[in-house]
């Protein structure tokens, strides 16, 4: 029986979502978008080799040095020692797009998306009390806006036209 | 989805070798001649790179959208600018499509102030700067900029109301008035907030860069190419990506090369060719017209072909606060300070800039926000999302020279043609500019309750003009007055690339009176037989 790979020794996905976890620190996110991103992450891997290596031994390594989740701080101030490491830097590039395209993610974050087929924000979009409604007209007071200003006029023109 | 995106041809054949005025790109620019030029009864073939989307194809989602609409071909770039590292295949953010990036703009339509046509004579000579004064004035594009305010249904303009204030406005106007400025209002916006010209009113539905579903916001795409295609004057090639303009023996356009959605080659004779390709496509068309007559490019005898690239000093600002904002619902840019567009050197830079409010949904904004952050700096700014307002600086760059677009020939895009090169340096009047903005727009945000404001930087280009640029001698710029090239009978330029300078307004309303005005003076030479 031949060797298993090293890509089939491993799963490569609890550390991962560790990572992101880390690097994305969200205290009201459950584990589900971060295990989607994880996903998305590893399919690219697929196409990839480079990353696939990289990203092995990078979370390989961060192991060792013990990535505590449960402490933000530590763990912003272990990887920002890491920042650019090529791992690190393909993992923030893909979760950035992918964490935050999550609906889940959108519910989380008090964001509703498309609103055409349901007619659109017309019950919502101005239900904002804690301010005064403003004008919304232009200004029609005496205050004429000074296109250019006195000293900044050139020589010769002596109004302000 | 509608069969129409696959679809090549609309409207009426013509024949390839019927010496048609072909237009290349309908855009603001494009679109707008096309109209122009076939109510006129004057055969016209358009060659558009993209597809027809229809209302019903658009996606709102925003990089579903994105990776729909956006012109994404490979383009490099080079200089100083931020974008060299966070998108750095990605300058500009426009629109291949039929109705080009109007069907991604937000609708803002200022327009241009007299002083903005004759910046080298108020701004005078700035270290850097390439100024050149229009060869038109405001007086003589004032009446076309009525008939553009008509074709876009701008509102506060011509009798039509104003749109109402959404969340987002609410704090961006409140915060307006108790720093003292007056002058804001939610437009002029090309936004129908009531029916106008067979299309409905707004339903506040908080998509406007994705294409509108609902037909409300105005594009040529809703507007003035189709009615072009009901003429039975005008046929219109979708998937049709224009690479090379010829000219006969005594250096008059005679025919554009394009290539189909398969790749292949065609020629399509022509009387007049007007480009209208945007600022990064339109010079690099341009430069790949190279021919014995026109060694450094078509129409470049100037040298200025490419050069005085802009893209509007921007920077967006978010501010955070302790309740709910939700400024993704409603019309994204309905909303405009105009209190700082003036030329008051006392601020310390010429020119001035608008306050314009804006939103990005979760994606983008995630994108966007502070390319390249992460850790808590970066998600504190997300997990505020619903909390937060948002705006938009965006003012007058300054044209230099050394900001061009040049054919970047150790690159090829996807049909083997080298991709253009965008190369930037900020000019420190824009950096002075900016960062004016910045504190005007905190201590607004401020006065209203912020508990925080992020300062995100300039965004992939949407505004991108000035490279193919107007000027009284042939010296100085590329066209003429009317835009026609100084060195190249019958070839026009039609889009923002034809700007002298840019000014603070938003372009789109500026671009579209600049092609009535352009279409009237062709169709006027050729019935003369002069064109």
């Amino acid at each position: 029986m031949p060797d298993p790979t090293p890509n089939d020794a491993k799963d490569l996905k609890p550390a991962l979502v560790r990572l992101l976890r880390a690097a994305f620190p969200h205290p009201s996110f459950p584990d589900g978008p971060f295990e989607r991103c994880a996903d998305k992450i590893l399919a690219e891997l697929d196409e990839d080799l480079w990353h696939r290596l990289a990203l092995e031994h990078g979370l390989d390594t961060l192991e060792q040095l013990d990535l505590d989740t449960e402490d933000d701080e530590a763990a912003e101030k272990l990887l920002r020692e890491i920042e650019d490491a090529e791992f690190f830097v393909f993992v923030r590039s893909v979760a950035v797009t992918t964490l935050y395209d999550d609906h889940e993610v959108w519910e989380l974050l008090g964001y509703e998306g498309a609103s055409f087929d349901k007619g659109g924000y017309l019950e919502t979009f101005n239900d904002l009390d804690w301010l005064p409604d403003p004008r919304i007209e232009e200004y029609d007071g005496p205050d004429r806006l000074v296109e250019v200003a006195e000293h900044d006029l050139p020589a010769g023109h002596t109004t302000n036209a | 989805m509608s069969d129409q995106r696959n679809q090549e041809r609309f409207g009426a054949a013509i024949d390839h070798d019927e010496e048609a005025v072909v237009i290349i790109g309908s855009g603001a620019g494009g679109g707008t001649v096309a109209y122009e030029l076939t109510r006129r009864g004057i055969p016209c073939v358009v060659l558009e790179a993209g597809a027809w989307l229809q209302p019903e194809d658009y996606e709102n989602d925003e990089w579903a959208a994105f990776n729909q609409m956006a012109w994404l071909d490979n383009r490099t770039t080079s200089g100083t600018w931020r974008i060299t590292k966070d998108f750095p295949n990605l300058p500009a953010w426009i629109v291949k499509a039929v109705g080009g990036s109007t069907t991604h703009w937000s609708g803002a339509t200022p327009r241009f102030k007299e002083y903005e046509f004759k910046t080298r004579t108020y701004y005078g000579d700035l270290d850097g700067a390439n100024l050149l004064d229009w060869p038109i004035d405001l007086a003589e594009l004032a009446p076309y900029y009525d008939l553009a305010e008509q074709a876009i249904g701008s509102t506060h303009r011509h009798g039509r109301p104003a749109l109402p204030a959404n969340n987002n406005y609410k704090v961006f106007a409140n915060g307006a008035e108790r720093v003292g400025y007056k002058h804001y209002a939610t437009g002029p916006y090309g936004t129908n907030a009531e029916p106008y010209d067979g299309r409905p009113a707004s339903v506040q539905d908080g998509f406007n860069f994705q294409g509108d579903k609902s037909t409300a916001k105005w594009s040529t795409a809703v507007r003035e190419v189709p009615r072009a295609v009901a003429t039975g004057k005008c046929d219109l090639r979708a998937h049709s990506q224009a690479v090379q303009i010829t000219h006969d023996k005594q250096g008059k356009v005679d025919g554009v090369l394009y290539l189909d959605k398969a790749g292949a080659l065609h020629r399509q004779k022509a009387r007049i060719v007007c480009v209208a390709g945007n600022s990064i496509e339109s010079p690099r068309l341009l430069l790949m017209s190279a021919s014995a007559q026109h060694p450094d490019g078509l129409a470049n005898s100037s040298g200025q072909v490419g050069r005085n690239y802009m893209r509007h000093t921007t920077g967006s600002v978010y501010a955070r606060f302790d309740e709910k904002v939700h400024m993704y619902r409603g019309e994204t840019m309905a909303g405009i300070v105009a209190d700082e567009a003036r030329h008051d050197t006392s601020r310390g830079f010429a020119g001035g800039y608008y306050m314009e409010t804006l939103s990005l949904g979760v994606p983008f904004m995630a994108a966007f926000v502070e390319p390249g952050s992460w850790g808590r700096e970066f998600t504190e700014l997300l997990d505020a999302y619903d909390r937060t307002a948002g705006m938009w600086v965006v003012g007058e760059d300054m044209p230099q020279e050394t900001n061009r677009v040049t054919l970047n020939t150790g690159a090829k895009d996807q049909w083997g043609l080298p991709v253009p090169n965008v190369h930037f340096d900020d000019h420190p009047n824009d950096v002075a500019m900016r960062e004016h903005g910045y504190q005007r727009a905190d201590l607004l945000y401020e006065a209203v309750g912020a508990v925080g404001t992020h300062h995100t930087p300039p965004y992939p280009a949407t505004h991108n003009l000035g490279t193919n640029r107007m000027s009284e001698r042939p010296e100085d710029g590329v066209v003429d007055r009317w835009g026609q090239a100084h060195d190249v009978p019958g070839l026009f330029v039609s889009d923002g690339s034809q700007m002298t300078t840019g000014a603070a307004a938003n372009p789109t309303l500026t671009i579209v009176a600049l092609a009535i005005r352009q279409a009237e003076h062709i169709a006027d030479e050729m019935g003369k037989g002069s064109l």
